[in-house]
């Protein structure tokens, strides 16, 4: 490995320098408040070098790229993970997550999120998705003596566990099939017409139930509600946004190499179909906050492959965009569950929420702008995230993928307002007030703000997404 | 035509919302704050508005116009433009917005979130009336749920969750298959010109196949017939109306169902001509059959509030027959009931409001006899009940003959029918009346008459009531111009 290339991995070195580092002082030093810091302020410098150090080279050892596209995604997730750190800042000290290893799972998790989107070979994809996964392994089972939290962890793990193994062995078979552990030479070896061809394919279709599993694709979500009930909300707000869109980023340019390959489509076509309604018709009943943002982020990822399907720039453009505004507002939705949490457990329950408007009238109002971001309501961002999803679609002739998502959106109204209206239902209840920190709910207000005006303008957004969309 | 870079248009659009916003930082401390920021706004937007009435040219075609760049990846401009329909439906707006304010002056509930939704609602309403970019009117037409929406969901009576929901539902499906429209004629324009914009004027330039024109039109006309709303897509209206609060009533009957009949003319007609034409007798029987529907079902009820709303969907109807009548009499006709019938509900749900507030109900079987205990209440009350089914001399009365002049010179037999649809009107309202006035005495607990505040808003909508009914030359100079340039561009029967 030489020098150059080093640099250009300067910011996942860091995020995994740094996780280190904080795990061995965490040993020395038991200060919750101090470790989250320091992780956030490591995070953001990696946000900061991969922002505004040019790299000396794009390729690093064919494994990994460092491209305007996969500097994008690392700014991203390292902002990301610097925000749940912050937001955390309450909840650790409430359940008492040990010292050093909660920030240093996080900045571990950064690292393997950044990877797995830089990656221009199966190697470099599948060693970022175990650095992720293995993060979260833990990282979800924080709360282990609760029986959720180990539930939570148990399944997770036992599911993750399995789409590794699905993951290595298409991987396993995609190389025998092509001889290359390169994206793009693997994809390009998808068309060749030669007697070994249906192995690759029977790769590839082992790869996409791993991808499946990963961003949780009906029929391969079932974990995902449990999960998100019982892990931590902040490690539930992780998952639910980078940890699942860094999959989408790493999944994107692979379907873009395949040229709009017709099997590839098909699949993906009817995985999109039965998760948006699936997805939808589950959400419907559910009365428990976080397990209907499960299922909430099951039919965002089903709208998000209706961009994937497109194949075209303006698809790609707009599952960044959305992917963006929809980490934005389910962070915050999270946040929110975040700062609610009381000693005793989280409040998740509807009936638990009811009349909590009176009380933390601000909170709720700023879960508010989330939900119907989310809904896809204007003038929040969320409108326009779906405006062009559903736009790229029509040009790309999907029309009945626009059709269908935009029954599942109206669907979606109805499991999103339904916590607003208990929310603010007027009810005489005494609760102790439990007081949220003022980095919690500072950064919950900038991603409301962030919502509201790219809802209102979303053109800077749009030209940054279109300049970092993955070059072939 | 005044510059284009003149920002008057923005200033009057915005301001409720800047208002909102004062509401919202200064509420918190002082709870009566926010009822003073939100009448002062609301007042300065009818002032405003007023203004504009009286400076307005009426040489038609658009008084002021602006135009900027928003969203040039998607083709999207901010453009906004006054005429004689939307000037005469903005003064409307602000003006039953005063009204809102004023009914809900006692509101005690988290006042500051409730008068902030109000002026976003009036934002959102003025927005619809602006817009000629389509994204930019779908935006506004989408964000005049979420106020109305909060404000039945939160300030409404028992079922208020269900009433919500419901009108949510009704109105996002209606206004998401408008969205598909929209997208679908912008993508075939673009595809035509290989100019992507979402323009009112060039939208309507786009060549369109009949399968397609008839398409787009019922898109469109699925958004629109919700909101106004026509038989049979009116079931979330009655309980809106009965869960909701009184301002939520007195918008939704004042400001919303108005966007509905303006989203035809203003859209769905001019763009889609041909297809307009075809629709026009389909459109004249839901009316007709609404109208008696409306009617018949008002008689059966027993929550005054409902009885309104029914009216109101049989009074809409009669709107919409003018409509499809098509020619310069019967439309002037239906925008001067539209303005009449926002008045004379507005005035019916404020007074059921200060009815309830007195009784503790709003049941026809257990009111009675307020024209003993309230008689200057009851006066109102019966005031705008006689308006409501149409008593000559009063405001309803001036657009309804006019919509039965229009359409008995092209259908006669449309006519006949909505003659006795008027007839139906006064038997529910006379029920009504006679149910909430006289009969047996109930034991109002509290028996004051009307105080300062309440006069302020009765009178009023009292002196717009019979002044419309007696003297509605000036609306209709107004629309004159406007309604014959659309009678043009959508082409005659």
């Amino acid at each position: 490995m030489t020098l150059a290339a080093l640099q250009s991995l300067l910011p996942q070195i860091l995020l995994a320098l740094g996780s280190t580092a904080i795990l061995l002082g965490g040993a020395w030093v038991r200060n919750r408040q101090l470790w989250l810091v320091v992780g956030a302020v490591i995070a953001l410098l990696a946000a900061m070098t991969a922002a505004f150090v040019e790299p000396s080279q794009t390729d690093i050892l064919g494994l990994y790229g460092a491209t305007a596209y996969a500097r994008f995604c690392t700014v991203f997730w390292s902002l990301t993970v610097a925000a749940t750190l912050v937001m955390s800042s309450r909840y650790v000290e409430l359940y008492r997550f040990g010292g050093g290893e909660y920030a240093s799972l996080m900045l571990f998790a950064a690292a393997g999120m950044s990877l797995l989107s830089a990656a221009t070979s199966f190697v470099g994809l599948f060693l970022g998705l175990e650095v992720l996964t293995l993060a979260l392994y833990v990282l979800i089972a924080f709360r282990y003596a609760d029986n959720r939290g180990a539930e939570a962890g148990m399944k997770y793990l036992i599911f993750g566990a399995v789409a590794t193994a699905f993951l290595a062995f298409g991987i396993g078979l995609i190389y025998t099939a092509t001889g290359t552990f390169d994206l793009q030479a693997a994809a390009a070896g998808l068309q060749l017409d030669s007697g070994i061809r249906p192995l690759g394919l029977a790769g590839w279709a082992l790869l996409l139930v791993a991808v499946g599993f990963k961003i949780s694709l009906v029929p391969f979500h079932l974990w995902t509600p449990d999960v998100y009930q019982g892990a931590p909300a902040p490690v539930g707000g992780l998952l639910a946004t980078a940890a699942k869109g860094s999959v989408l980023a790493a999944f994107l340019p692979l379907v873009l190499m395949t040229g709009g390959n017709g099997e590839i489509v098909r699949i993906l076509w009817f995985l999109a179909v039965i998760t948006m309604l699936l997805g939808s018709l589950a959400a419907l009943p559910q009365t428990n906050i976080k397990r209907m943002l499960a299922y909430s982020s099951v039919v965002h990822m089903g709208y998000l492959l209706i961009a994937l399907i497109t194949g075209s720039d303006a698809g790609s453009q707009a599952l960044l965009f959305y992917l963006v505004i929809y980490c934005f507002a389910t962070f915050g939705a999270f946040g929110i569950v975040t700062t609610l949490a009381t000693t005793t457990n989280e409040i998740q329950d509807y009936d638990e929420l009811r009349g909590l408007g009176a009380l933390y009238p601000r909170r709720c109002a700023l879960l508010a702008v989330f939900l119907l971001s989310l809904a896809g309501i204007p003038p929040l961002a969320g409108f326009f995230a779906k405006f062009g999803l559903f736009q790229a679609a029509f040009r790309a002739g999907y029309a009945e993928l626009a059709v269908i998502g935009v029954v599942a959106s109206i669907l979606s109204v109805y499991y999103y307002l339904r916590p607003l209206i208990v929310l603010f239902t007027p009810e005489e209840r005494v609760l102790p007030r439990e007081a949220a920190g003022y980095p919690e709910l500072t950064l919950l207000f900038f991603a409301a703000v962030v919502l509201i005006l790219f809802g209102l303008y979303p053109a800077p957004l749009l030209s940054l997404v279109s300049v970092v969309l993955p070059v072939l | 035509m005044l510059a284009t870079d003149f920002s008057i248009l923005s200033l009057l659009l915005w301001l409720p919302v800047a208002g909102a916003l004062v509401c919202l930082v200064t509420g918190s401390r002082a709870p009566s704050v926010p009822r003073w920021i939100a009448l002062v706004t609301a007042v300065l937007v009818l002032v405003g508005a007023l203004l504009l009435m009286l400076v307005h040219d009426r040489s038609g075609g658009w008084m002021l116009l602006e135009d900027r760049t928003w969203i040039e990846a998607f083709g999207i401009r901010y453009t906004l433009g006054l005429d004689g329909i939307s000037l005469l439906l903005i003064v409307l707006t602000a003006f039953m917005q005063v009204m809102a304010v004023l009914v809900s002056w006692r509101q005690d509930k988290a006042p500051q979130v409730f008068f902030a939704l109000l002026l976003v609602l009036e934002t959102a309403v003025i927005g619809v009336l602006l817009a000629l970019d389509l994204i930019l009117f779908y935006l506004f037409w989408e964000l005049m749920l979420i106020p109305m929406f909060f404000l039945i969901g939160i300030w409404g009576y028992e079922r208020r969750f269900y009433a919500a929901v419901k009108f949510f539902l009704f109105t996002l499906v209606g206004s998401l298959c408008l969205l598909l429209a929209v997208i679908g004629l912008y993508l075939l324009h673009g595809a035509q010109t290989g100019v992507y914009t979402f323009a009112l004027e060039a939208l309507k330039q786009t060549e369109l196949s009949a399968g397609q024109e008839l398409l787009f039109f019922l898109c469109f006309m699925a958004a629109f017939a919700v909101k106004v709303p026509l038989f049979p897509f009116h079931s979330w209206l009655p309980d809106a109306h009965a869960e909701g609060p009184p301002a939520g009533s007195v918008d939704l009957a004042g400001l919303l169902l108005k966007t509905g009949v303006y989203g035809m003319i203003r859209f769905a007609f001019p763009l889609f001509p041909a297809a307009a034409q075809k629709f026009l007798p389909v459109l004249a029987v839901l009316a007709l059959v609404g109208l008696f529907y409306a009617a018949w079902v008002a008689f059966s009820q027993l929550d005054i509030k409902r009885i309104v709303a029914y009216s109101s969907i049989s009074h809409l109807g009669f709107v919409i027959l003018g409509l499809a009548a098509w020619n310069q009499i019967a439309v002037e006709g239906s925008l001067l009931l539209m303005v009449n019938h926002a008045i004379t509900t507005g005035g019916m749900f404020a007074a059921i409001a200060m009815i309830q507030l007195r009784t503790g109900t709003r049941d026809l079987n257990q009111l009675g006899g307020l024209w003993k205990s309230q008689p200057n209440l009851a006066a109102f009350f019966l005031l705008f009940s006689m308006a409501s089914l149409g008593l000559p001399g009063l405001a309803n009365f001036a657009g309804e003959i006019l919509i039965l002049i229009g359409v008995f010179s092209v259908k006669p037999l449309w006519a006949l029918f909505a003659v006795g649809g008027i007839l139906m009107s006064a038997v529910y309202t006379l029920r009504m009346v006679q149910g909430t006035l006289w009969g047996a005495s109930c034991e109002p607990f509290d028996r004051r008459d009307l105080d300062a505040r309440e006069w302020g808003i009765l009178i009023p909508l009292a002196l717009l009531v019979v002044l419309l009914g007696c003297y509605p030359q000036p609306l209709l100079d107004v629309l004159r111009e406007p309604v014959s340039a659309l009678l043009l561009t959508g082409g005659q029967p």
